[in-house]
């Protein structure tokens, strides 16, 4: 799941970082005021741990093994700020100093995996679990589940931000500059990796582990909730607050831009290869292109392309638009925000019924 | 008694294959870390340079192969680390051993089925199998591991010659905060602290079992490791952060370094920088 | 003011349910060499913490250098530095003393916390790293150092703050015999620098080299006090204690027998009115 440098352009990368940068500070901020002197330690001892388990060799059911990541667990005993702060460390040395994902993509994969990753981990326990007592088994599922949508989530966001790279970048002769697999193969091809094998670890491990710790560590399980030695809990209402208005940015952002599309209509050049036997349409074309007159047939590139990309997926070209194109672009964007619209809605119920009971 | 039955003796090699794979990735772990001091310390090109410099310089040149929509591009800055490797003391054949058949062998599997799926211009005709490898496909794959391999290269240029601390302490040049820096220093020191816990576990374990595992109770021990790993690491972070007031520690970082700069990083420093610029510029 | 390093009145501590030191009433003279015996568990680990600021009492006062100890009382920064730099603590786990990446690094960072001239830091671990023969570990990393060599890195980095008092758990624990022979050394030449130096051991083979004094803990209070040499012939007080072990050995006549080992460096087998009581019974 670790994006190597290449497979994305300049551009995504430059995005992904600058989505990444105000998260990474407000998370340090927060952790730094709730942590004080133990911050660093913490930290630094938790990032190593998961970067030892990341190596970890999980064997899963039906004889295969796979890797963990270790998001809902970081997420889980730590808080999600500072398990963006923590994985986000271990990323760093493992794509620095052991070459394990690129540099430039750095900002992309602490998005998808420590970001997009604890705060869907977070989400998701909180609202498994509940109110349940710490020992009980309902947690232990709450995790499995957290860490298996955590990581799966992470690996759609990747997929979108490969899926995108052959339709924006290319050179002169038209091949791919960047990752040249548009989404309808990217997609399908990062989820079953993800909804089998990576997938699976994650729930191994986060069910695992967090099983383990009711038996012998119970407190560590009750860390981030704890209101004891280390000041009042780091998770909780309190982190919403504050990254509450960037998520719902982040999300409106993604689920409105489909609409600024849709006002100008069809544009020039979204046009489907039967637009090119149709009559009416090729008048179309004719006057928005300075009376040049379109092709007699489609071209075969787009030929091609057109039934490639929407053939496997139909929804993922919505009818309205006839064009591929820009139709899966929006379709992935809108996926993707719809995705983070529902944890969003969901927990903000969650926590209002949470703060109505305080 | 006769040769050991085939049965057991496969249990036996896959219960091998997962502890022993274990190890063989601390090794490796360790290995690079041995060898990147070893490197570091060597007289060299690289090894002269101003870290913060060369930090810079490095992440310029990483862009610049991210950046390049040319192949001959490409290729002249794949020549240029290596031109550097050996100017360090690094040889090819090392470089290849460490970064280049790893990177072929994982973007290589990924890049493969794109010569037949990227449309194009057909170039070949796969017999038997009628998928035509396209120009188009052909060029997007080298791309891709041309990128993969000339990034990797310079990256691990950086860490090879430059000692881990450096690194991090010329991160303050970039503004990264000296929390992270203290936090990134402390996770590297303590991730080979973990790392032999875990394979002492392992072992541990390893030696008190006698019947072969099935899938159930490998889990079980890999979850016993993770989950004393996990109680270790707080216990130690509890630790440390005791050993760390006891001297002085009241939250606030410091960083002693002493980085001279001279004429000949600021002259890799300029090379480095036009370079990216003078790529945006040609395309646009 | 008297010349009492540390003053504990009836100082508890209380830890999830535990109490780990129980009513503990004993001081600490300036310039003293003591030596804290205890089992494992017995409070020692926790004491020395306590000294060391670094845990608080649940009951009772502790003062040090005259002043009361308390959360409170450290909250000031230049309260808290001036004793920091006072009192160090060598830890029995040097993995947990040894946290910056690099061994010049580690003996820096206590100086770098107080806030001296940087020059002045170069100048000082450079002093260190010679005077503890590992010049040559200035840029390796932790994880690459020898047990030894961990126990010099982390003497180093508390004596640089050239403290007036010098804690030390388990020092030798888990030491080769040479690395373990050098930490004596160490200990035996602190007397009479004037500075207070505390050895928490359960090794009882080397109390009489390195202390004055000895104060044996078990289940978290005082069980006996004294001197080295008394201390080790109370018999009852270390077997009470867990401290007394008894071992087989064979002598040069081919008599194999076991008895309660005596620490005292002398001891007559056969003949003498220094017999030691065997636990075979035989005579």
């Amino acid at each position: 799941m670790h994006i190597p440098d290449g497979y994305l352009s300049p551009s995504t990368c430059a995005v992904a970082y600058a989505a990444a940068l105000p998260v990474w500070y407000l998370a340090l901020n927060k952790v730094k005021r709730l942590l004080h002197t133990r911050m660093v330690p913490l930290l630094a001892l938790f990032s190593a741990f998961s970067f030892v388990i990341m190596m970890f060799n999980l064997p899963l059911p039906g004889g295969t093994t796979g890797h963990a990541v270790g998001i809902a667990v970081a997420t889980i005993v730590l808080g999600p700020c500072a398990s963006i702060v923590a994985i986000s460390t271990a990323l760093l040395i493992q794509a620095v100093f052991f070459g394990d994902g690129g540099i430039t993509t750095f900002g992309a994969n602490c998005l998808n995996m420590a970001m997009v990753g604890s705060f869907i981990a977070y989400w998701t326990y909180t609202l498994v679990a509940g109110r349940s007592v710490l020992q009980s088994p309902r947690r232990v599922v709450a995790a499995a589940i957290a860490g298996y949508l955590a990581i799966n989530v992470s690996a759609l966001f990747a997929a979108v931000e490969f899926g995108i790279q052959p339709i924006l970048f290319h050179d002169t002769t038209g091949a791919p500059l960047y990752a040249p697999y548009p989404l309808s193969i990217a997609v399908p091809a990062m989820l079953i990796g993800h909804l089998s094998f990576a997938g699976l670890a994650e729930l191994v491990i986060s069910g695992g582990l967090v099983a383990y710790l009711q038996r012998a560590n119970p407190d560590l399980l009750a860390f981030s909730m704890r209101s004891a030695d280390v000041q009042p809990k780091l998770a909780g209402p309190g982190i919403w607050r504050s990254t509450r208005a960037l998520w719902y940015g982040l999300a409106a952002l993604m689920t409105l831009t489909p609409l600024g599309l849709l006002a100008v209509g069809t544009a020039w050049g979204e046009w489907g290869t039967d637009d090119f036997a149709n009559a009416a349409a090729r008048q179309e074309i004719l006057h928005a292109s300075g009376n040049v007159a379109p092709p007699v047939a489609a071209p075969q590139g787009m030929e091609r392309l057109s039934s490639l990309w929407t053939a496997p997926i139909p929804d993922y070209a919505p009818s309205f638009m006839h064009s591929a194109n820009y139709g899966y672009i929006l379709s992935a964007v809108l996926g993707a925000g719809l995705i983070l619209l529902l944890f969003l809605l969901v927990s903000r119920l969650v926590f209002k019924r949470d703060s109505a009971g305080l | 008694m006769c040769a050991p039955s085939p049965v057991v003796g496969r249990h036996r090699q896959s219960r091998r294959r997962f502890a022993d794979r274990f190890a063989d990735d601390l090794t490796r772990a360790l290995a690079r870390a041995f060898d990147a001091e070893a490197t570091s310390a060597q007289r060299g090109l690289l090894q002269g340079l101003d870290p913060r410099f060369k930090l810079v310089s490095m992440l310029s040149l990483i862009l610049c192969a991210v950046l390049a929509q040319s192949l001959t591009l490409l290729a002249g800055l794949f020549l240029l680390a290596v031109a550097l490797a050996t100017l360090s003391g690094i040889s090819p054949a090392r470089l290849g051993q460490q970064v280049w058949l790893a990177v072929l062998i994982f973007t290589g599997v990924i890049a493969l089925p794109s010569i037949v799926i990227v449309p194009g211009e057909p170039v070949w005709q796969v017999p038997w199998l009628h998928w035509t490898v396209t120009l188009q496909g052909l060029r997007s794959a080298t791309f891709l591991i041309g990128r993969a391999e000339t990034s990797a290269t310079f990256a691990l240029l950086l860490v090879l010659t430059t000692p881990w601390m450096h690194v991090l302490k010329a991160m303050r040049a970039l503004g990264v905060p000296v929390v992270v820096v203290a936090i990134l220093g402390m996770t590297h020191r303590y991730i080979f602290v973990l790392l032999q816990t875990a394979m002492q576990m392992f072992e541990a374990r390893r030696s008190r079992i006698m019947a072969p595992m099935d899938g159930a109770q490998r889990r079980s021990l890999v979850m016993a490791a993770a989950g004393m790993l996990l109680a270790k690491s707080f216990q130690l972070s509890s630790e440390v952060h005791l050993a760390m007031v006891s001297r002085g520690y009241r939250g606030e970082v410091h960083l002693l370094h002493d980085f001279h700069a001279r004429w000949r990083d600021w002259c890799v420093l300029l090379v480095a920088l036009s370079l990216p610029a003078a790529i945006l510029w040609s395309q646009r | 003011m008297n010349g009492n390093v540390f003053e504990l009145d009836a100082v508890s501590y209380r830890y999830q349910d535990k109490v780990a030191l129980d009513a503990l009433t004993l001081h600490i003279r300036r310039g003293d060499r003591v030596a804290l015996l205890g089992a494992n568990g017995s409070g020692k680990s926790t004491l020395l913490r306590l000294l060391d600021a670094l845990y608080f009492p649940s009951a009772g006062v502790l003062k040090a250098f005259g002043e009361p100890m308390s959360e409170a009382a450290l909250a000031d920064d230049a309260v808290n530095f001036a004793f920091r730099r006072r009192v160090g603590l060598v830890f029995q786990n040097p993995d947990v003393q040894i946290f910056n990446p690099t061994v010049f690094d580690e003996v820096a960072f206590g100086p770098l916390q107080l806030g001296w001239p940087k020059a002045q830091i170069l100048e000082q671990v450079d002093a260190m790293l010679e005077r503890f023969a590992i010049g040559y570990l200035k840029d390796r990393a932790p994880h690459r150092l020898s047990g030894g060599e961990k126990k010099r890195v982390a003497l180093a980095s508390v004596l640089i703050m050239a403290p007036e008092v010098v804690l030390l758990d388990e020092p030798t624990a888990s030491l080769d015999p040479e690395s373990q022979s050098e930490v004596i050394r160490f200990l035996v030449e602190s007397r009479n620098t004037g500075r207070t130096v505390v050895t928490a051991t359960h090794d009882l083979d080397i109390v009489e080299d390195i202390a004055d004094h000895v104060i044996v803990l078990a289940d978290g209070k005082v069980a006996g006090e004294g001197k080295p040499g008394e201390i080790l012939e109370d018999v009852d007080l270390l077997r009470r204690t867990r401290l007394a072990h008894a071992h087989w050995h064979r002598h040069a006549d081919g008599e194999m027998h076991a008895h309660l080992h005596s620490h005292r460096h002398h001891h007559d087998h056969h003949d003498g009115p220094e017999r030691p009581r065997l636990i075979t019974g035989k005579k």
